[in-house]
C-alpha cells in the first residue's frame, strides 16, 4: 500500500497531485473512452431522424415503427454505455478518496502533536468534505475532457462530409471556447482557494466554540459569539458566491457561443433549403436530410465543450484540495516513538532514567533516576516541565538532546510500544472517546473493569449513571464532576495491571477525602510492586511518596 | 419529509422575493428552451418543404429567425439570472439557518450542552446545512418550473400539432418521471441514513484519534483507532457506491425516458403525416419539442438520489434550530442588591429522581465569602449550577438580589452571576482574545489588572504578554495557568455574585493563596460562594456551609 510506505517515511517524500490521483487510473481511462463512445451514438440517431423527416418531405416510404424503434434502441445503447462509463469513473474516484483518507489517518496516527496545518477540525474537514470534492472532478471532469478531444472532431468531419460551410462555422467558433475557458479557469482557481480557506477557518472556529458552549453561555458571550459566527458565515457565502458567479458566467458565455454557432448553422441550412444560397456543399444543393442532420448535430458539437466548462469548477476545486493535501503533507511534526500499537511487555526492571534531557522549548530538566518499585513525586512551579518529563518517559515526546533510559535500555522506536504496554497513564486533561464508558475504560481489551473502578473509588458513580458502563460521556467528561472524571482516568490507568504508573496531577479537582482515596489507590499499586511517578502540586500526595524530585527553579 | 417541508418553508420565509423571481426565471428558461428547439425544427423542415415546392422566395424567413435569435440569447441571459438569484437567495437563507442553529445550541439545556460533541455539532452546522441547499435549488424549484413548462408545452403543442402528440409528451414525461423519482427515493432514504452515520463515525473517530493520540498511544490503541477510523470510511464509501449505483440507474432511466418520449413522438408524428393529418414541419416541431422537454426532468436525477440525504439533514437540523425566544418580563438593568439567598432548596441528580441536595438554606451577603464543603458528589457543584440558572430547582427558591433565579432573563442573569465551573475550555487565540470573550470592550490596562489578581502577570510577561498564543483547547498553558486564566475571564465581567467551583485546582499553595486574595481585591463587594475541596479555600472563607 502506497500510503503505508509514505507514512512510514514520515513525510520525507514530496508527492505530487498525480500521486494522490493515481489509484484507479486504469478505470479512469476506460471511463473516458466509453464516455466519448456514448456521445458518438448521437450522430447515428440524428441520421435516422433526418432520414425520416426528410423522407416525409420528399415522399419517401418511411416506416414509423422502424424509425421509432431504431431511435429508441440507439438511445438505449447510449444510456447503457454511459452507465458503464459512470460506474467505472465512480469506482476510480472512490478509490482515490479512500486511499487519501487512509494516508491521512495513518500519518496522523504517527504524529506526536498537532500540526501547524490546523487542529482536529481542519484535518477532519480535509479528510471529510474536502476530499469529497475530488469525486466530481474525477467523475465529471475526466470524462468531459475525453469527450472534448474526440466528439467535436468527429462531428466536424461529419459536417465537412455534408457541407464545407457548416464545417467552417464550427472551425471558426469552436476554438474560441477553450481560450475563454483557460481565462475563466485561472479566476476560478483563485476563488476556490479563498473559499476553501474560509471553510477551514470556519470549521476550526466552530469546533472550538461548540466544545465551549457552557463557557460561552456562562460568560454571557452568546450574542458576541453568534455575531462573530454570523460574520464568518457571511464571508463564506460571499466567497462561495464568487466561485459560483465565475462558474455561471463562464457557462453563460459558452451557451452564447454555442447559441450563435447553432443559429449560424440554422440560417445557412434554412437559406440553402429555400434555395437562396447555392454554395457550401460539394455536389448540388443541400438535401432536406442533410440539412436536418446538420441542425441536429450542431448543438452536440458544442455540448462537450460546455460540459467541460461546467466541470472546470470541479477542477478548480480539486486543485485547491490537492494544494491543501500538499500543505498538510508538508507540515512536519515530531513523530511518536513506536507505532502506538499493542505489544508484548518489554522485559527488564521497571526503572526510568532521564539524563541531560532538554525540552523542545529549551528548558533543561534535572537528571532523574527512578528505581523499580519506587514512588516518586515530581514537584515544582506550574509550567516548568513536569508534564513534559512525564511525556518523555512514556515515549510521547522526544528530548532535543539527552537520553531517556527505560528498563535498562535507551527508549527508542523499537521498544516504545513494548515499554508503553507496561505503563498506566493518567493524563492531566482527560479526553473521552466518542464511545461507551466501558470502551473508554478498557479500550476494547477483554475483562471486567469492576475491580479497577472499585480501586479508583468510582464504582458507585458509574452505578449512578443513567446507563451505567454503557453511558456515553462528553469529550472532556461532561456529565461527571471533575473529580469523578479524574477517578475514571485512574481506573483506566490501573485497569490493565501496569507495573509503571505515570500520573499527571492525579489529585487535582478532588476534595481531601477523595484525594486520599485516589492516593491510596495509587499507593496500593505501588505496594504490589508498580513503580509510581506522579507530577503534583498536592503536598499531601507528595509527602506520601518515597521521594520528591524538584523540577524548575529553587521554589 | 415533514422536516424537509419545514426547512423549505423556512428558506422561503427568509427570501420570498428572490426565490419567487428565481422560480419565475427557471420556468422562463425551460419555456424558452422548448420554444427555441420547437421553432427551429419547424423552421428548417418548413423551409425545406417550401424550397422543394419552389416557394422559397415567398417564405417568411425573417420573423422566425429573429425569434430564434431572441430565444437563444434570452435563454442564456435568463439562465444566468436564475442561477445567481436562486443560489444567492438559498445561501442567504441557509446562512440564517446556520446562525439560528448555533443559537439553538447555545440555548439548549445544560445536561445536553455538556454532552454535545464538537465534531457532531459541527457536522450539523456545516455538512447538514450544506446538504439543505438542494431543497430549494434541486428539488422544489426545478419540479415547479418543470411542471409549469410541461403545462405550457402541452397547450402549445395541442394547439399547433394536435392532442395525441401533446398528450403523449405530457403523460410520458410527468408520469415516467414521477415513477422513476418514486422508485429511486424509496431505495435511497435508508442508504443515506446509513452513509451519513458512517461518515459521522469516520469524522468523530478521526477527531478522537487526533485529540487523544497520546492517551491512545500509551494504551497501545492508536493503531486500532486508526483501523476503526478507516473501517468507518470503508463502510461509508461502500454505501456511497450503492447510492451512486442507484443514482446512475435513475440517470439512465431518465435518459431512456427522454428517448422513449421522443421516439414515440416520432412514431406518432410520422403516422399522422402519412395519414395526411399534419404537415411534416409540425411532426418535426413535436419531435424537437419532445427533445427540448427532456430538460424538465434532467435535474430530477440529482434530486431523487439526494432526497434521502436532504430529508435526514432536515430532520436533524430542524430538531435543534432555535425557537426565537420571547423575552421574559425581567430586564437586564437590575436591582443593586447583590446578595445570594438559598431558601429550603432541594435539587435532583440530572435525569433521575435521586435527591442530591435536600432542604438547604443559607445566604451570602455582599462582601462575604462562604465555602461549601463536603465530599465529592455531595451536590456542591449542582447547587452552584442551580444558582447560575443551569439546573432546575425541585423545590425551594434561590434568590439573586431580590429576585428568584427563574425571574431573570439570560442577559441580566449573566451580568449578575459569574460562575467558574469545574472545567472550562479555552479556545485557540491570544490571551487577550480569551479574556475579551467575556467583556469585548475591556482595554489592556484592565486586562493586566485581572492578570495581576490571578498571579499570571509574571508568567505572561516572560512570554508575549497579552499576545501570548494559546493553542486549541488551552494547549501551551499548564493546567494551573489555564485555570487562572479562566478565572480571570469570569472576574472580568465583574459579577455581583461570584460562584467558584474548586477555583484553586492545580495551583500550588502560594499561588492559590495569592489568587484567592486577588479575587477578593478585584471584587470587594461581591457575594462569593466557593465549592471548596482544599483547606486553603475553606480557611480563606468567612464562613463554611457543610454538605454531607
Amino acid at each position: 500500500m502506497t500510503y503505508q510506505e509514505r507514512a512510514g517515511e514520515g513525510g520525507d517524500t514530496t508527492s505530487t497531485a498525480a500521486d494522490w490521483l493515481a489509484p484507479g487510473r486504469r478505470d479512469q481511462r476506460r471511463a473516458s473512452v466509453l464516455a466519448a463512445l456514448a456521445n458518438l451514438i448521437w450522430p447515428l440517431q440524428a441520421a435516422l431522424v433526418a432520414y425520416a423527416l426528410g423522407g416525409l418531405l420528399t415522399g419517401g416510404d418511411i416506416s414509423p415503427v422502424v424509425v421509432a424503434l431504431g431511435f429508441i434502441a440507439l438511445g438505449g445503447l447510449r444510456a447503457i454505455v454511459g452507465f458503464v462509463s459512470e460506474a467505472l469513473a465512480e469506482t476510480a474516484a472512490i478509490k482515490v478518496v479512500q486511499d487519501a483518507r487512509s494516508m491521512i489517518v495513518a500519518r496522523e496516527a504517527q504524529r506526536a502533536e498537532d500540526t501547524t496545518f490546523g487542529g482536529a477540525g481542519s484535518i477532519s474537514a480535509l479528510a471529510g468534505e474536502k476530499l469529497e470534492l475530488l469525486i466530481p472532478y474525477l467523475t465529471r471532469y475526466g470524462p468531459a475532457r475525453a469527450r472534448v478531444m474526440v466528439v467535436p472532431i468527429a462531428i466536424l468531419l461529419l459536417a465537412l462530409w455534408n457541407s464545407w460551410a457548416v464545417a467552417l462555422i464550427f472551425v471558426m467558433s469552436g476554438p474560441l471556447i477553450p481560450v475563454f475557458m483557460a481565462l475563466v479557469g485561472m479566476a476560478a482557481k483563485d476563488a476556490s482557494r479563498r473559499q476553501m480557506d474560509e471553510i477551514a477557518t470556519l470549521n476550526d472556529l466552530l469546533i472550538e466554540r461548540l466544545s465551549a458552549l457552557v463557557d460561552v453561555r456562562l460568560l454571557g458571550a452568546g450574542d458576541a459569539v453568534l455575531a462573530g459566527f454570523a460574520t464568518k458565515a457571511a464571508n463564506l457565502r460571499t466567497r462561495t458566491m464568487a466561485v459560483l458567479r465565475v462558474a455561471f458566467l463562464s457557462s453563460t458565455v459558452l451557451e452564447l457561443f454555442a447559441a450563435i454557432g447553432v443559429a449560424m448553422v440554422a440560417v445557412f441550412v434554412g437559406f440553402s433549403l429555400l434555395g437562396e444560397l447555392e454554395f457550401g456543399t460539394w455536389t448540388g444543393p443541400l438535401t432536406p436530410q442533410a440539412g436536418i442532420f446538420l441542425l441536429l448535430l450542431a448543438p452536440e458539437f458544442y455540448q462537450p465543450l460546455r460540459d467541460l466548462s461546467a466541470a472546470w469548477h470541479d477542477k478548480a476545486a480539486a486543485e485547491a484540495v490537492l494544494d491543501d493535501l500538499s500543505a498538510w503533507e508538508a507540515a512536519d511534526t515530531s513523530v511518536l516513538l513506536g507505532q502506538g500499537g499493542a505489544a508484548t511487555r518489554l522485559h527488564g526492571p521497571a526503572s526510568v532514567n532521564l539524563s541531560g534531557c532538554v525540552l523542545p522549548n529549551g528548558t533543561v530538566l534535572p537528571d532523574i533516576a527512578i528505581a523499580p518499585g519506587e514512588s516518586v513525586a515530581l514537584v515544582g512551579p506550574s509550567g516548568t516541565g513536569k508534564t513534559s518529563a512525564l511525556r518523555m518517559i512514556a515515549g510521547l515526546l522526544k528530548p532535543t538532546s539527552g537520553t531517556v533510559t527505560v528498563a535498562g535500555q535507551p527508549l527508542d522506536a523499537s521498544i516504545a510500544d513494548a515499554w508503553r504496554a507496561r505503563l498506566g497513564w493518567m493524563p492531566q486533561a482527560p479526553h473521552f472517546l466518542n464511545a461507551s464508558l466501558r470502551h473508554n475504560l478498557t479500550f476494547g481489551r477483554q475483562g471486567d473493569p469492576a475491580q479497577a473502578l472499585q480501586q479508583a473509588a468510582v464504582a458507585n458513580v458509574v452505578a449512578g449513571l443513567p446507563q451505567g458502563l454503557n453511558t456515553r460521556l462528553g469529550e472532556t467528561g461532561g456529565g461527571l464532576s471533575g473529580g469523578e472524571a479524574r477517578r475514571l482516568t485512574l481506573a483506566r490507568a490501573i485497569y490493565a495491571g501496569p507495573d509503571v504508573i505515570i500520573a499527571d496531577e492525579p489529585t487535582a479537582d478532588l476534595d481531601a477525602i477523595t484525594a486520599t482515596t485516589v492516593t491510596d489507590g495509587l499507593l496500593a499499586q505501588n505496594a504490589q510492586g508498580a513503580t509510581l511517578i506522579v507530577a503534583t502540586h498536592d503536598t499531601a500526595l507528595a509527602a506520601r511518596m518515597d521521594r520528591v524530585i524538584r523540577i524548575g527553579g529553587a521554589a | 419529509m415533514k422536516a424537509l417541508w419545514r426547512i423549505f418553508r423556512l428558506i422561503l420565509r427568509e427570501q420570498p422575493a428572490a426565490l419567487g423571481r428565481g422560480a419565475a426565471l427557471s420556468f422562463i428558461v425551460l419555456a424558452m428552451g422548448f420554444a427555441l428547439l420547437s421553432l427551429s425544427g419547424w423552421f428548417i423542415t418548413a423551409a425545406a418543404a417550401a424550397g422543394l415546392a419552389g416557394m422559397g422566395a415567398v417564405f417568411d424567413v425573417f420573423r422566425p429567425s429573429a425569434m430564434v435569435r431572441f430565444l437563444a440569447l434570452g435563454r442564456a441571459a435568463a439562465r444566468y439570472g436564475e442561477r445567481v438569484l436562486t443560489h444567492e437567495a438559498t445561501l442567504r437563507a441557509l446562512e440564517v439557518l446556520r446562525v439560528r442553529l448555533l443559537g439553538g445550541l447555545l440555548q439548549t439545556s445544560y445536561p445536553r450542552m455538556i454532552r454535545i460533541r464538537g465534531a457532531q455539532a459541527l457536522n450539523r452546522l456545516t455538512a447538514d446545512i450544506d446538504a439543505l441547499d438542494g431543497v430549494s435549488l434541486r428539488l422544489v424549484l426545478p419540479i415547479m418550473a418543470g411542471l409549469g413548462a410541461q403545462a405550457v408545452a402541452f397547450i402549445a403543442i395541442w394547439a399547433l400539432v394536435g392532442l395525441p402528440i401533446a398528450a403523449w409528451i405530457l403523460v410520458g414525461y410527468v408520469g415516467g418521471a414521477g415513477l422513476i423519482f418514486w422508485q429511486t427515493t424509496r431505495k435511497t432514504a435508508r442508504l443515506s441514513r446509513r452513509a451519513e452515520a458512517a461518515a459521522q463515525a469516520f469524522r468523530s473517530r478521526l477527531i478522537d484519534l487526533i485529540r487523544a493520540r497520546r492517551d491512545l498511544a500509551v494504551q497501545g490503541r492508536l493503531m486500532a483507532q486508526a483501523d476503526v477510523t478507516r473501517a468507518a470510511d470503508d463502510r461509508g464509501l461502500m454505501m456511497r457506491l450503492q447510492q451512486d449505483r442507484i443514482e446512475r440507474l435513475a440517470g439512465a432511466a431518465f435518459q431512456m425516458l427522454g428517448v422513449l418520449v421522443a421516439g414515440g413522438t416520432l412514431w406518432i408524428g410520422i403516422s399522422l403525416v402519412q395519414a395526411g393529418d399534419i404537415a411534416p414541419a409540425f411532426a418535426a416541431l413535436g419531435f424537437f419539442a419532445a427533445l427540448a422537454l427532456a430538460e424538465t426532468v434532467a435535474p430530477l436525477r440529482r434530486a431523487a438520489s439526494d432526497l434521502g440525504r436532504m430529508a435526514e439533514a432536515a430532520r436533524r437540523v430542524s430538531r435543534d434550530i432555535a425557537v426565537p425566544v420571547t423575552a421574559p418580563a425581567a430586564t437586564a438593568d437590575s436591582a443593586a442588591a447583590g446578595s445570594l439567598d438559598v431558601a429550603a432548596v432541594t435539587l435532583l441528580r440530572p435525569g433521575s429522581t435521586l435527591k442530591v441536595v435536600e432542604d438547604v438554606t443559607f445566604s451570602v451577603a455582599p462582601g462575604e465569602t462562604v465555602a461549601l464543603t463536603g465530599p465529592s458528589g455531595s451536590g456542591k457543584s449542582t447547587l452552584l449550577l442551580a444558582a447560575a440558572g443551569l439546573h432546575p430547582i425541585e423545590s425551594g427558591e434561590i434568590y439573586l438580589g431580590d429576585r428568584p433565579v427563574g425571574a431573570w432573563n439570560e442577559a441580566g442573569l449573566r451580568n449578575q452571576v459569574g460562575l467558574l465551573p469545574q472545567r472550562s475550555v479555552l479556545m485557540a487565540g491570544t490571551v487577550a482574545d480569551a479574556l475579551r470573550l467575556s467583556a469585548p470592550q475591556s482595554d489592556d490596562a484592565s486586562l493586566w489588572q485581572l492578570l495581576d489578581a490571578v498571579a499570571l502577570r509574571q508568567t505572561l510577561e516572560a512570554r508575549d504578554g497579552l499576545s501570548t498564543l494559546i493553542g486549541p483547547r488551552g494547549d501551551g498553558l499548564s493546567g494551573g495557568e489555564a485555570r487562572r486564566l479562566t478565572l480571570a475571564r469570569v472576574l472580568l465581567r465583574r459579577p455581583k455574585i461570584l460562584l467558584l467551583d474548586e477555583p484553586t485546582e492545580g495551583l500550588d499553595e502560594a499561588t492559590a493563596q495569592a489568587v484567592l486574595s486577588g479575587v477578593r481585591k478585584v471584587l470587594p463587594e461581591a457575594a462569593i460562594l466557593i465549592a471548596a475541596h482544599r483547606e486553603i479555600e475553606t480557611s480563606f472563607a468567612d464562613r463554611t456551609v457543610s454538605f454531607t
